[in-house]
Order: C-alpha cells, then structure tokens, then sequence
C-alpha cells in the first residue's frame, strides 16, 4: 500500500565544533534535501531537566548555531539538538553527544614574537584567550582555564639546518649560545597535560642573529 | 612514571596515573555516555556541582568516590565491547591503587570528613540508588570526566 511519506530526513553528523571555548553547533542537511530547509535549535546542561529553546536559531536555513554563551560554563556539560522542517514536513530531534567544553575544545597555536642578540634569541609566548561574549568583557587567558598548560617550542637553523626542540611552562625562552649572524625560525604549540589537549604548532618566526660584537 | 599526578590534600599526597585514567576514558567517552539516555539527572552534579564542595572536604569526598567507584561502579560496567571491558579493567586498576593511597591517608588522619562531604556524599548515593544498578553504574562511568576535572 502506498504508504504517504509525512516526515522529513533527520539532519546528519550534528556535533559541536570548538576552539578556545568558542562553542557552535554544526549539522549537515537531511540527505536529498536542497534548499529551503529551515532549522531550529535547542540545548540543555547535563543533569538539568530542560531543554532551552535558542531564539536566534529558529527557524534557520544556514546549518550552524553559535551556543558559546549558552556553554560558556566550563564546569558543567551540555546536549544540544536540531530539527528540521521543509513544507510542513519536519525531521526527528537529533542530538549531540555529551558535550564537555574543558575536554572537548580544540586550542589554537600560541602567539609567538622573537627578538635577538648577537648570540641568543629572546622567544614570548602567550596562549589564545578563551572565547568572550564581547571585546569588552574581561579577557580569561587559558592559561587560567588550564593551570598545566605548557609550550613545546622548535628552533631550527636554517645554515646547519638543525633543529632544537624545548619544553617549558613560562612564557618567555631565551636560547643562548647561538651562532652569530645566522638565520633561525621558531615555532611553538600549546602542550596540555590533563586532560590531554595540543594545539597545532605555530607558524614558523624567523629572525638572524646580531654580528658577533 | 610519566603522566602520573601528585593529588594534594594538605598532609595527604596521593600519586594517580592521570593521563593513563584521561586517555582511557576518552577512548571509550562516546561509547558509554550513548548507553546512558537519561540527561535530566547527574549522578555526581545533582543537585549542586562537586565544584561547590569546600577545600577542606576535598580529601574526603575524594576517598568515598573512590571507594564508589571501586565498589559500586566498575563492576556492574560489563559491557558486549571487550575492548571497552580492557579500558574499564585498566581505569579501575588504577582506581584501586589510588583508593588504597586514600584508605592509609585515613587511617593517619589526614583524610578528616566534614559535614558537608558526608552529606554530598549521601546525596551522590541517592542518585545512585534512584536507578537500577546497571543504568545508574553506566551513568557514574560516564560520568568519569566530571570527577577528573574536578580532582585536577
């Protein structure tokens, strides 16, 4: 019997994106559907009984929905869920796994500014900030959000093409002993150890040594 | 050894394989938070986070999840996956290492209960027993990352 097909394909592969705390919600679109698919969003905190509508992604035709405000606890862990509609047609609710934000975020590389003498480099490290509502909120440095963050930093030597690599938890590196006149380039990643979180490494910095006072 | 972790309780310090218990428990994060459908109820964070247990409580609530997990959780946790069953055996060794650390620095006093522990700690049992066991001990695992972020 010819069965009348009433609901709509669920959205797909709906998963929270993150990076420094920058928490959106991204989904794909129900298999065969073009456009004029429209969306709404609502997410809940693990352990509390409600889901909470979003406003400002209701009744969406783009696939994304930035919760960072509404996640913006990091000690608590959060669901979220789509829906889809099209001509009075609508999908199923499709969740989110368990969100963690402190676990779950992906971090950024450090900023990385290099000075030298005639036989040492001077290397600054500062780590991302964690995402803020607005410029004029307060800044929370993820060195805050992760009190074990560390900085794995490469030097190589563009003449002997030798690389060196170090570790430290400060935010400034001063490697001596180095040749005068010479070409170096540094690069540095965010090492977290637990939970276990890296971020990608850095941009190379190049920059020569002084001559040889 | 590497990714060990000294836990600091005033005079009790306590060494646990942080980055091994972390690593384990990512691997088999997905897989066991999808067996637990129930998102209105945490067994840990209701009703109020274990971000609000006092300093002094820490040692304390400590040692009973410890011994919570050891005895109340980890066992009931069989699942058809035995590569998940070898990441929850390898978790629950390294608990029982640490619970027995927790247990000496007890029995030296150092691991005082307060009040408020023995009663969040009450509560954390209620939740427990609002469930049957299996749901309520598959919750408790996965609810893992919530007591290792609070310990670190």
């Amino acid at each position: 019997s010819g069965e009348l097909y009433c609901s709509l394909l669920n959205p797909r592969n709906v998963r929270f994106e993150s990076i420094n705390m920058k928490n959106v919600l991204h989904w794909s679109a129900p298999e065969g559907t073009g456009n004029g698919v429209l969306y709404k969003v609502k997410y809940s905190v693990y352990g509390v009984g409600k889901w909470i509508r979003k406003p400002e992604c209701k009744n969406i035709n783009r696939t994304w929905c930035d919760l960072s405000s509404e996640t913006s606890d990091y000690e608590e862990q959060y669901y979220a869920s789509v829906k889809a509609f099209l001509n009075g047609m609508f999908s199923d609710w499709v969740e989110t796994t368990r969100f963690n934000p402190l676990t779950d975020t992906k971090i950024d590389p450090p900023m990385v500014s290099v000075s030298s003498t005639d036989k040492s480099i001077s290397i600054i490290l500062t780590a991302p900030e964690k995402w803020k509502r607005s410029p004029e909120e307060e800044s929370v440095s993820l060195l805050q959000v992760y009190p074990g963050l560390q900085y794995n930093v490469s030097l190589f030597n563009k003449k002997t093409k030798k690389r060196w690599f170090f570790s430290t938890s400060n935010h400034t590196l001063v490697v001596p002993w180095l040749e005068p006149e010479t070409a170096y380039c540094v690069s540095a990643q965010i090492h977290i150890t637990t939970p276990i979180l890296d971020s990608g490494f850095s941009k190379e910095y190049c920059i020569a040594t002084l001559k040889d006072k | 050894t590497a990714g060990n972790k000294i836990l600091h309780f005033g005079a009790c310090r306590v060494s646990m394989s942080m980055t091994e218990i972390r690593a384990g428990f990512t691997a088999i994060k997905a897989n066991i938070q999808a067996r637990d459908p129930i998102r209105t109820l945490s067994i840990l964070s209701y009703p109020h986070s274990l971000h609000k247990v006092n300093a002094s409580d820490r040692c304390c609530i400590t040692r009973h999840l410890f011994d919570f997990y050891v005895d109340k959780v980890f066992k009931h946790c069989k699942t058809e996956d035995s590569y998940v069953n070898r990441k929850i055996s390898s978790i629950a060794n390294s608990f029982l290492s640490t619970k027995r650390k927790l247990g000496q620095c007890h029995e030296q006093n150092q691991c005082v209960c307060g009040q408020e522990s023995t009663e969040k700690f009450k509560q954390i049992l209620a939740n427990y027993e609002g469930l049957n066991v299996t749901s309520a001990a598959m919750k408790s695992l996965g609810e893992l990352d919530i007591l290792l972020d609070w310990m670190e």
